[in-house]
């Protein structure tokens, strides 16, 4: 199972993205700069937009799935319940996962926003695409629910999971970093080699690096366990 | 001087809270009352009880700017330039004045090479940063940031809290859910189910949260 990206170009009013590499099997960052064309790579991927140049290969993959930005897009339904059937789920055992057990009434759009990207979410994750996307899937998280998504996202088991986010408190686990910056796609390739070149690192990795310590993940705790490592 | 007593709007419960620092973070879980507490402050929303002073005067008689978390949906103009100028403009400054306000609140957030740039066109980092140069053009006594941070990358949240901290107003309010930018401020309120958990310097609010994720990532790690 495997996504390559074959030079890509894809150019709107004076922005223009180009990229190449291989999006294999786990989860993948990709982080950058708001504006810097992550959102426009997401909808590469998943078949939405077309580029102009290049090609986009999707082998082995059947399903594909995009968490949106605003997950009020999402919502076709009026009823909590009703927007999980709409998924094709049993609400019952869906609403205990996204730890919303009893707010199957409610409307979805009385959902406060942590709430919402947790039942989205838990709907994607427990459709098990083989592709997954998930565009900016922390912002207007507070840290609870950001460490929360972060769970749901290490859970998944096989498939591709790509996460878009100019996030640098709450990460979750990764297998591989990538940058974009200026429309322009840059693979650094598989964790722990690709972290000391990863410019858009959290603060506490950087810091992490120049006391000398080698991080093998990209959380918090990787940090902290590194500097023990070396301060012993 | 922020002062309040007895208020009691929405979910918000805060009976008794004297402030008197410039940089005050409001930080707490999603849903705790923080936009709440915020819009009663810059007066958007006027409290059901109790009294709210700022600088000794009901908010809505101190000249306020403020920001949201998604700026394309609070812009209101077309162009860059009309953007900025709607503060002095509904105001009724003159149009000189105006223009110098605007070309000065540009030039301080460093958006000046975009004032005749649709509004349209700009980035999310962008519009943030337009709608902060049309807070300031109203030449603030208190600026209120609303998780204006969440939306931003490191680079441009970095920015708008320089021009933030060199900006001439007596109060600056902000929400975030980044510790590591709110241990920066001069005083932390943490919010929690519409009351105010813990309110002092950093330090004091901080150690209180030493066991929760609301706890900058840098003292973490440093300590």
């Amino acid at each position: 199972m495997r996504v390559d990206l074959e030079d890509i170009l894809f150019s709107r009013g004076s922005f223009s993205l180009r990229g190449s590499g291989i999006f294999g099997e786990g989860v993948h960052l990709v982080s950058g700069p708001v504006g810097s064309g992550k959102s426009t790579l997401a909808l590469l991927l998943a078949g939405i937009l077309l580029p102009r140049g290049g090609a986009v290969r999707r082998h082995g993959i059947s399903s594909t799935l995009l968490l949106l930005q605003s997950p009020e897009y999402h919502i076709t339904s009026p009823t909590v319940a009703g927007e999980v059937e709409s998924w094709g789920l049993d609400p019952a055992d869906l609403l205990v996962q996204a730890d919303l057990a009893g707010r199957g009434d409610d409307d979805p759009l009385r959902l406060s926003r942590g709430e919402l990207k947790r039942l989205i979410l838990a709907c994607m994750i427990s459709r098990d695409p083989d592709l997954m996307m998930l565009d900016e899937p922390f912002t207007s998280l507070d840290c609870v629910a950001r460490q929360e998504a972060c769970r749901m996202i290490e859970d998944r088991r096989g498939g591709i999971t790509i996460v878009f986010s100019h996030e640098r408190a709450i990460l979750p686990r990764v297998d591989a970093i990538w940058e974009m910056e200026d429309g322009v796609l840059k693979a650094l390739g598989r964790v722990p080699h690709a972290i000391p070149g990863w410019r858009f690192a959290p603060q506490y990795l950087t810091y992490a690096l120049e006391q000398g310590a080698c991080p093998e993940n990209i959380r918090l705790q990787d940090a902290r366990e590194a500097l023990c490592r070396i301060r012993g | 001087m922020i002062s309040i007593s007895g208020l009691r709007h929405r979910m918000v419960d805060i009976p008794d809270l004297t402030v008197d620092a410039r940089h005050l973070a409001v930080i707490g879980p999603n849903g705790s009352g923080k936009t709440t507490f915020l819009s009663v402050c810059s007066g958007i929303e006027e409290p059901r009880t109790g009294t709210v002073r700022i600088l000794g005067r009901p908010p809505s008689a101190v000249r306020t700017g403020w920001v949201g978390e998604f700026p394309d949906r609070t812009l209101l103009f077309s162009l860059v330039y009309d953007e900025i100028a709607s503060t002095p403009r509904f105001r009724n400054r003159s149009c000189q004045e105006t223009d110098e306000r605007v070309r000065a609140a540009a030039a301080l957030v460093g958006v000046s090479h975009l004032l005749d740039a649709k509004v349209s066109a700009l980035s999310g980092g962008e519009k943030a940063l337009v709608a902060l140069a049309a807070a300031i053009s109203g030449d603030p006594e208190v600026l209120i940031l609303d998780e204006t941070d969440s939306n931003l990358d490191a680079r441009t949240a970095d920015r708008i809290q320089r021009v933030v901290r060199e900006s001439a107003a007596s109060h600056v309010l902000w929400c975030t859910q980044s510790m590591d930018s709110a241990a920066h401020a001069d005083h932390v309120i943490f919010m929690d189910g519409g009351v105010v958990r813990y309110c002092g310097t950093p330090d004091e609010v901080f150690s209180r949260l030493e066991d929760t994720c609301f706890y900058p990532t840098m003292w973490r790690i440093r300590r």
